[in-house]
């Protein structure tokens, strides 16, 4: 089977800025794709070729093994979600949905019991005569969904769907926008700058950064294998440790960081470098904690400060040598940590990342 | 400062707006009550107010006189003619404008608006000059051009407010649904800026209507509008046939006010961002 979206080396200058820099994917059909990267990167440029908007200036575009770069956003049958849902202010609720029916070529007949369905689809039934004003923030975005969904598109492209809207909001429609993306099981590719959303709704995960395609994998890999600096912290909040291999076993490496901490990591072919360690794979306790002996890698320190975030705290933790270490932990009662109180962290070796020091960005020189 | 003290700052500066706003309509509307008065006035001359009976003399001379006859219809013609060419190369050029992207777009913009600013004089002499080194030296063409010029600026931007940079985002919205750009022009882009058509064509109705700056430059011994004919003949003879004519034009822009409230709504009308940038 031919692969849904296809691009070779696409590139899109805008005068001197180039927003999609010699990129290449496929994404394959029934795949629901997780465009992640911060604003500005080139994730709403990448849509706009894909559905025709802007032509590449190098490089080809397929979609169903149909090479499309030529091609008019109306010559392609491709479903696309606008940021803020661009619904037509002087039409109805059914007469958006029907839009794309009519213009398709459905039969007339059948539009109204079409509509009928993908209002039930996006849970609006008995809105179809409201206009769009009418309705709320996260209403219109289930309109727009409807909408970019009733003509049945191979390809659905959704733009930022969830970031109109208020965080409580948005949580619940994540999980809606889940089930009807299941449903409709299209090939579907989800822009967003919210790593957790990206995670949450991708099947897979391509990180970009200034105009390229930095990573590709599945959620969980981007997220514990990064690739660079950049993807690491993109992807959450992370602890860097800075350090020199001091000497290599079979697959480790010993090393000491500049504050004097002995770590044992993943091995890594340069010597100076980088070892990234989440926070929440640091187990923090008492200053005298036996447990902790069984550890890697453990270091004692005291407690710099608590926050706390509801379910989950993040403690900051200033070890014997300066360095300052975040440990992110289940926000349990009544254990009574707080500033001042001397603690032991600890963590095993496949909780660290080890890379290449001095390469923030993880771009090729 | 003292609560109280406060509050009676506050009711003193709200009677002092009301009060003001009272003053600004009677400024405005007592000359137009005056004029529709006197228009009735059944006396001979101009006497002191009220007048000791009514009568429509001053409407039965006003349409007796040619230059009045003839002066409306070429005022007719041309606001008619004027409005037509306006909301088509009007509503083509705030489309393009609000389309395009190109380095001076900022300036095309003002040169459309530029008849809004440049005092009336200045266009209507130069215009003279100009479409006589052309060769155009009919006088009703002339008018027209002239009109063309100055009400353009209406309808261009009361289109482009009313397309307000929404127009890009929901026409590829409808290009993305499978609609030709063609289609997407008539059902989306043109009901979007339908309202913004009409005001700036009744906008351009009036001021057409209306012109005399501009126009007493265009026209020519036996072509002139129904403004510059009046004004003329004041200077000549002086009686309350103007008042009557000036109850005519007042019904006529009355007329297209309540058309517009009816069709469009008086705060869309004023909002649509005719004195806003
Ligand atoms: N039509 C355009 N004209 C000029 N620059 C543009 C245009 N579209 C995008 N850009 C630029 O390209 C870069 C990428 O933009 P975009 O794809 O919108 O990023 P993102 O969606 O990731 O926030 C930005 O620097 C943006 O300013
Ligand atoms: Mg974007």
């Amino acid at each position: 089977m031919s692969n849904a979206v296809e691009f070779h080396r696409v590139s899109r200058r805008f005068g001197a800025v180039t927003a999609v820099d010699d990129v290449s994917f496929s994404i394959a059909a029934g795949e629901t794709v997780a465009l992640l990267g911060p604003s500005g990167c080139g994730k709403t440029s990448i849509l706009r070729v894909i559905a025709g908007f802007e032509r590449p200036d190098h490089g080809t575009v397929s979609i169903g093994g149909r090479d499309v770069t030529a091609l008019k956003p109306y010559e392609r049958n491709v479903g696309l979600l606008f940021q803020h849902y661009a619904l037509f202010p002087h039409m109805t609720v059914a007469e958006n949905i029907a839009y794309g029916l009519r213009h398709r070529g459905a039969d007339r007949r059948e539009i109204p019991d079409r509509v009928e369905a993908m209002l039930a689809l996006v849970r609006l039934q008995g809105f179809g005569s409201r206009r769009p004003h009418q309705l709320s923030g996260g209403q219109q975005q289930r309109v727009a969904l409807a909408r970019a969904l009733a003509t049945r598109p191979g390809l659905i492209l959704l733009d930022e769907p969830l970031s109109a809207l208020d965080a409580k909001l948005r949580q619940d429609l994540r999980a809606e926008l889940k089930q009807v993306l299941a449903a409709v099981n299209s090939t579907a590719m989800v822009v967003t700058h919210d790593q957790e959303e990206a995670m949450s709704l991708g099947e897979r995960v391509f990180l970009m950064q200034a105009g390229r395609i930095v990573q590709v994998g599945a959620p969980s890999d981007v997220y514990g294998r990064p690739g660079s600096r950049f993807a690491a912290d993109f992807m959450g909040r992370t602890n860097w440790i800075e350090a020199q291999v001091t000497r290599r076993e079979t697959g480790l490496a010993r090393a000491l960081s500049r504050s004097g901490l002995s770590l044992t990591v993943p091995d890594c072919p340069s010597d100076a470098i980088d070892i990234c360690v989440r926070p929440e794979n640091i187990i923090l306790s008492a200053a005298d904690d036996a447990d902790q002996h069984g550890m890697a890698n453990s270091a004692k320190g005291r407690i710099l400060n608590v926050a706390l975030l509801g379910s989950t705290r993040q403690i900051l933790v200033e070890m014997a040598g300066g360095e300052q270490i975040l440990v992110m932990q289940a926000n349990r009662v009544g254990d009574g940590l707080g500033p001042g109180q001397a603690v032991t962290i600890g963590f095993p070796v496949d909780a660290c990342i080890t890379m290449p020091a001095g390469n923030p960005t993880g771009l090729a020189a | 400062m003292t609560g109280t003290a406060k509050r009676l700052g506050d009711r003193l500066l709200g009677g002092a707006m009301i009060a003001m706003l009272g003053l600004v309509l009677a400024f405005l509307v007592t000359p137009l009550l005056v004029t529709c008065l006197l228009a009735f006035d059944a006396r001979s001359f101009l006497g002191p107010l009220p007048p000791p009976a009514l009568s429509m003399r001053w409407f039965e001379k006003l349409v007796s006189l040619d230059y009045v006859t003839t002066g409306l219809a070429t005022s007719l013609k041309i606001a008619v003619l004027t409005t037509s060419v306006d909301v088509f190369i009007g509503t083509a050029a705030a489309v393009a404008l609000d389309r395009s992207n190109f380095p001076g777009r900022s300036l095309v913009m003002a040169v459309f608006l530029s008849p809004l600013i440049v005092p009336a004089v200045v266009i209507g002499f130069a215009l003279l000059l100009f479409l006589s080194r052309i060769g155009i030296v009919d006088g009703f063409t002339r008018l027209l051009c002239g009109h063309i010029v100055i009400t353009l600026p209406y309808v261009v931007r009361t289109v482009l407010a009313s397309l307000s940079g929404r127009d890009r985002r929901l026409t590829e919205a409808a290009l993305v649904l499978g609609a030709t750009e063609h289609q997407a022009f008539w059902n989306i882009t043109l009901p979007l800026i339908r309202s913004g058509m009409v005001t700036g064509a009744v906008f351009a109705f009036a001021v057409s209507l209306d012109d005399v700056a501009v126009s007493m430059f265009l026209t020519d011994p036996s072509t002139y509008t129904l403004p510059v004919a009046l004004v003329s003949n004041m200077r000549a003879s002086f009686d309350l046939t103007i008042a009557a004519a000036a109850v005519l034009l007042m019904a006529v822009s009355a007329v297209l006010i309540i058309v517009l409230e009816r069709f469009v709504g008086f705060d869309r009308l004023l909002g649509q961002g005719l004195f806003r940038s």
